[in-house]
C-alpha cells in the first residue's frame, strides 16, 4: 500500500485536530472498553460466521444428517450477527466519542457485561432448547414452535437483557452528549441557520441522531416483549399486525443504526488518514436530521406482503426507503470521495477498510432500494436477494469496525511499521472472497431461489450449487478475516508492549494524554515508513 | 433528578396504555376460529341432490352463476337445526343478498328424510316458494362426500334417536369454500362480513379468537367501515417515549466548566 508522509503536507495535524480536539490532561475520560469489545467481537464473529458456512453447506447438500440444526443455527447466526454488528458499532462510536464527551465508565462496563449475559442466554436457548423461530422472532411463532416453552422464554429473556442493557447504554451516551451540547447544537441545527460556531464534530451529530432513534427502536422492543410476556401469562393473544410492525420498527431500525454508528466512526477517523478535516456543515446537518424521521418509516417495506397493512402505509414505506438512501448514504459517500480526492491520503489497513466499507454500503444500498420497490419486491421478497443486500451491508459494516479496531491499535503502536504488503494480500483476499460469497446470494435471488430453505427441492437444484460455492467463498473470507483479526489484535499487543512512556511521551508533544490522530500519534513514523 | 421522577411516571403511563384496553372490548364479530379457517379453499364435491320439488340437480349447477351457502340439518331435530336455520333465514333477509348475490342450500344429513320432509321444513320456516332457498336430500354416498369435505361431523344417538351434530354455514364459491361459519355467538355479525366478501368486498381485518388485545384496525360489518384501534396508539409509544427522554435529557442545557 502506498503511504504518504503526513508531515509533507503543512497543516495536516492542525486540521485533524480541529475535527477531533484532544482532551486536556486534567479532564477525566471515560474508561475505554474498546479492547474488550474487540476481543468479544472477534470471537463471536468467527463462531457466528462458522454457523453461516454450516448453513450454506447444508443448503448445498454437503452435510447430510445435520439438517435438523439448520433453523436453530439460522436463528443464532441471524440474531447474533445483527446484535454483534450493533454492539461493535456502538463500542466503536463510543470510543470515537471519548474525545468529545464524557460517558459513564460504569455504564460502559455494564453494557459489556449485559451483552455477554444476553449472549449466554441466547446460546442456552438455541443449543439446549433448539429454539428456531428466526432472528425476527416473528409473532406468534416463538410461542407456537416445536421447541420447549422454556427455550422460548429463555430467548425472550435474552432479548430483554440485551434490550435493557442497550437502552441504558444509549441513554447514557445521550446524557453525555447533553452535558456538553444543547440539543440544537448536538443535532447541528445551528448549521441550518447559517452559523458555524460552535464547531460540532459530525460524529457527535450522527451519534446523537442514532441514539434518539435507538431509543425508539429499543422501546419498541420493550413493548413487543411486554406483549409476549402478557400472552404467556394471560393466554390473551396480541394483534399480529401490531406485533410485526413493532418487531420491524425495532429490528430494521437497529440494523440501520449499526451502519450509521459505523459511519460516525468513519467521519471521525478517515480525516486522520486524508490529512483533511471532515467538518459538519449545513448539508451534513440536513442529511442526518432527515435520517431522524425517515429511518423510522422505512421499515414499512418489510410488510409489503401483509395485505392487512393499509395501502397508504405501503407507499410511505417505498418513499421512505428511497429517501433514506439519499441524505445519509449519498452525502456521506460523496463526502468521503471528496475527502479522499487529491488528498495526502495514507492508505493503511484501517483507511482501506473504511473506504471499502463505504463502498459496500453503497452497493448494498442499491440492492436494498431495488428490493424496497414494491413491484420488484413482489418478485424478490423471500428470495436470496434479501440476504444478499443485508450481507453486503453487514460485511461493509464489519469492515469499518475491523478498520476502527486496527485504527485504535495503531494509536498505541507508535513507531511500529505496518506490514503493508501483507495487508494488501489480506484486503485483496477479503474483497475477492466477499464478492464471490455475495454474488452467490445475488444470483440466487435473481433466479428466484427462496431464502430460509434448509434443503432445496429438485426444482431448485441450482440453489444448492450457489450454496456450495458460497460456502467455499465464505470459508476463504472467514480464514482471511481471522488473519486480519490476528493482525488487528497484534497491533494492540505491540502497543501494549510499547510501554506507557511512548504513549505519554509522544502525546505530550501535542499536550494531550492521548494522541488524537494517527498522524499526531505516529508522527515521524509515517515518514520512516515511506523511507523504508 | 428529572430522570428519577420521570421514569416511574413514564413506566406507569406505558403500563396504563398497555393494560387499559385489555379489559375492554368483546370478541370481535369478524373472528375466524381455527376450525373455520381450516375449511378455507377446500374443494367441495359435485354430487347429485334431490330438491324439495322432486327435481334432481348437480350441486355444481347451484354454484355455477353465484356463490352457494351450504348448511346441514335434519327434519326431526329437536335441537339446534330449526333455530340455526331460523338465524340463517333472518340474517339473509337482513342482508338482502339472497338471489342477487348468493343462494342457500339446506341439505339434510338424515337418510330417512325425503323430499316431502324438505317441503315441510321450508313451510315451517316460511320459505316455501322462495326460489333462492333450496332444501335437498342426497344419497348416503354423496352425502358422506359432502359432509366429509366440509368436516361436518354427526352421529346418531340410538337412545334418543337424535343426531349429535354441529351447526355450519359454508360459503362455496366456484366449487371451493370461500368462508365458513360455525354457529355461535355473533353469528349474524359474522354473516354480514361473509356476505360482503361474497360480493367481492375485501375485508382485511380478521382476528383470532380469545379477545385479541390491542388491534391496529377493526372492521364494522354493518357500516363496512374500517376504523383505527388501540394498537395504533401503542405503535406510537416508542416515538413518544424517545421524544420525552431526549427533551428531558437536554432540558438543562450544556454544563460549563
Amino acid at each position: 500500500m502506498h503511504t504518504t508522509p503526513a508531515t509533507t503536507y503543512p497543516g495536516t495535524i492542525g486540521a485533524a485536530d480541529a475535527a477531533a480536539p484532544s482532551r486536556d490532561l486534567a479532564v477525566p475520560e471515560t474508561q475505554s472498553t474498546i479492547y474488550a469489545w474487540m476481543l468479544t467481537t472477534a470471537a463471536l464473529f468467527v463462531i457466528l460466521a462458522l454457523l453461516g458456512v454450516y448453513m450454506r453447506l447444508v443448503q448445498g447438500g454437503a452435510l447430510a444428517g445435520l439438517e435438523s440444526w439448520f433453523y436453530p443455527m439460522m436463528t443464532l447466526h441471524g440474531i447474533g450477527m445483527a446484535g454483534l454488528w450493533f454492539v461493535a458499532s456502538m463500542a466503536c462510536a463510543c470510543e470515537a466519542l471519548r474525545k468529545h464527551v464524557l460517558a459513564s465508565s460504569a455504564v460502559a462496563v455494564f453494557a459489556l457485561a449485559g451483552t455477554v449475559v444476553g449472549v449466554v442466554l441466547l446460546l442456552v436457548s438455541v443449543f439446549m432448547g433448539r429454539f428456531a423461530a428466526g432472528w425476527y422472532f416473528l409473532y406468534p411463532l416463538p410461542l407456537q414452535g416445536e421447541w420447549p416453552a422454556w427455550s422460548a422464554v429463555t430467548f425472550l429473556l435474552a432479548l430483554t437483557v440485551l434490550g435493557v442493557t442497550w437502552l441504558v447504554w444509549s441513554l447514557d451516551i445521550l446524557r453525555a452528549v447533553a452535558v456538553k451540547y444543547s440539543l440544537s447544537h448536538a443535532l447541528g441545527w445551528h448549521y441550518l441557520r447559517g452559523e458555524t460556531e460552535p464547531a460540532v464534530p459530525p460524529a457527535v451529530i450522527i451519534v446523537t441522531v442514532s441514539m434518539i432513534v435507538n431509543v425508539v427502536a429499543l422501546v419498541a422492543a420493550v413493548v413487543v416483549l411486554v406483549l409476549f410476556y402478557l400472552e404467556l401469562l394471560t393466554g390473551r393473544p396480541s394483534d399480529a399486525l401490531l406485533m410485526k410492525n413493532l418487531t420491524f420498527l425495532f429490528g430494521h431500525t437497529l440494523v440501520n443504526l449499526a451502519m450509521y454508528l459505523a459511519i460516525a466512526v468513519v467521519y471521525d477517523a478517515l480525516p486522520d488518514y486524508a490529512g483533511r478535516p471532515w467538518k459538519a456543515n449545513k448539508i451534513v446537518a440536513i442529511s442526518w436530521n432527515s435520517v431522524l424521521l425517515i429511518v423510522l418509516l422505512a421499515y414499512f417495506h418489510h410488510l409489503y406482503m401483509d395485505f392487512v397493512q393499509p395501502a397508504t402505509v405501503q407507499y410511505i414505506g417505498q418513499i421512505a426507503s428511497y429517501a433514506a438512501s439519499l441524505p445519509a448514504a449519498v452525502v456521506t459517500i460523496f463526502g468521503a470521495l471528496l475527502l479522499v480526492y487529491h488528498a495526502p491520503m495514507r492508505w493503511t489497513l484501517a483507511s482501506v477498510l473504511f473506504f471499502l466499507g463505504l463502498m459496500g454500503w453503497a452497493i448494498g444500498g442499491i440492492g436494498a432500494v431495488i428490493d424496497s420497490t414494491i413491484v420488484a419486491n413482489v418478485r424478490l421478497h423471500n428470495t436470496l436477494w434479501v440476504p444478499a443486500h443485508f450481507h453486503t451491508y453487514m460485511l461493509a459494516g464489519f469492515g469499518i469496525i475491523v478498520g476502527h479496531f486496527y485504527h485504535c491499535g495503531r494509536l498505541q503502536a507508535q513507531g511500529r511499521a505496518e506490514r503493508t504488503g501483507y495487508h494488501t494480500v489480506l484486503v485483496t483476499l477479503l474483497v475477492a472472497s466477499a464478492c464471490g460469497f455475495l454474488a452467490m446470494f445475488y444470483v440466487g435471488g435473481a433466479y428466484s431461489v427462496p431464502r430460509r430453505y434448509s434443503v432445496y427441492p429438485i426444482e431448485l437444484a441450482h440453489g444448492a450449487t450457489y450454496a456450495l460455492w458460497a460456502a467455499v467463498f465464505a470459508s476463504v473470507f472467514l480464514l482471511t478475516t481471522v488473519l486480519c483479526l490476528i493482525e488487528v489484535v497484534g497491533s494492540w499487543r505491540k502497543g501494549a508492549t510499547g510501554g506507557a512512556e511512548a504513549w505519554v511521551g509522544k502525546s505530550a508533544v501535542a499536550g494531550s494524554l492521548r494522541p488524537s490522530t494517527p498522524n499526531a500519534a505516529i508522527g515521524t513514523s509515517a515518514v520512516s515508513r515511506v523511507d523504508q | 433528578m428529572w430522570i428519577s421522577k420521570s421514569v416511574p411516571v413514564s413506566a406507569a403511563c406505558l403500563l396504563a396504555v398497555l393494560v387499559a384496553p385489555a379489559g375492554v372490548g368483546a370478541e370481535p364479530p369478524g373472528a375466524v376460529s381455527p376450525t373455520e379457517s381450516r375449511l378455507l379453499n377446500r374443494s367441495v364435491p359435485d354430487v347429485p341432490l334431490q330438491l324439495a320439488d322432486g327435481r334432481t340437480v348437480s350441486m355444481s349447477s347451484l354454484w355455477q352463476d353465484k356463490p352457494l351457502l351450504v348448511t346441514f340439518f335434519y327434519r326431526n331435530c329437536h335441537g339446534i337445526c330449526s333455530p340455526f336455520l331460523g338465524w340463517v333465514r333472518d340474517a339473509v333477509r337482513d342482508d338482502g343478498g339472497s338471489g342477487r348475490d348468493y343462494r342457500i342450500l339446506a341439505l339434510s344429513f338424515d337418510e330417512e328424510d325425503t323430499a316431502a320432509d324438505m317441503r315441510s321444513q321450508a313451510d315451517a320456516l316460511g320459505l316455501a316458494g322462495d326460489p333462492d332457498w333450496l332444501f335437498a336430500v342426497a344419497e348416503p354416498e354423496a352425502l358422506a362426500r359432502v359432509t366429509g369435505a366440509l368436516d361436518f361431523w354427526y352421529r346418531l344417538d340410538p337412545a334418543t334417536g337424535q343426531y349429535d351434530h354441529g351447526a355450519l354455514l359454508a360459503a362455496v364459491h366456484e366449487g371451493r369454500v370461500a368462508r365458513a361459519l360455525l354457529g355461535g355467538s355473533g353469528f349474524v355479525e359474522r354473516f354480514r362480513i361473509m356476505a360482503r366478501e361474497l360480493r367481492g368486498e375485501f375485508i382485511p381485518f380478521y382476528t383470532v379468537p380469545n379477545q385479541t388485545a390491542w388491534r391496529c384496525f377493526s372492521f364494522d360489518p354493518v357500516s363496512g367501515r374500517l376504523y383505527m384501534d388501540w394498537g395504533l396508539l401503542i405503535l406510537g409509544v416508542p416515538t413518544l417515549v424517545a421524544m420525552a427522554v431526549t427533551f428531558g435529557l437536554f432540558r438543562r442545557g450544556p454544563r460549563r466548566g
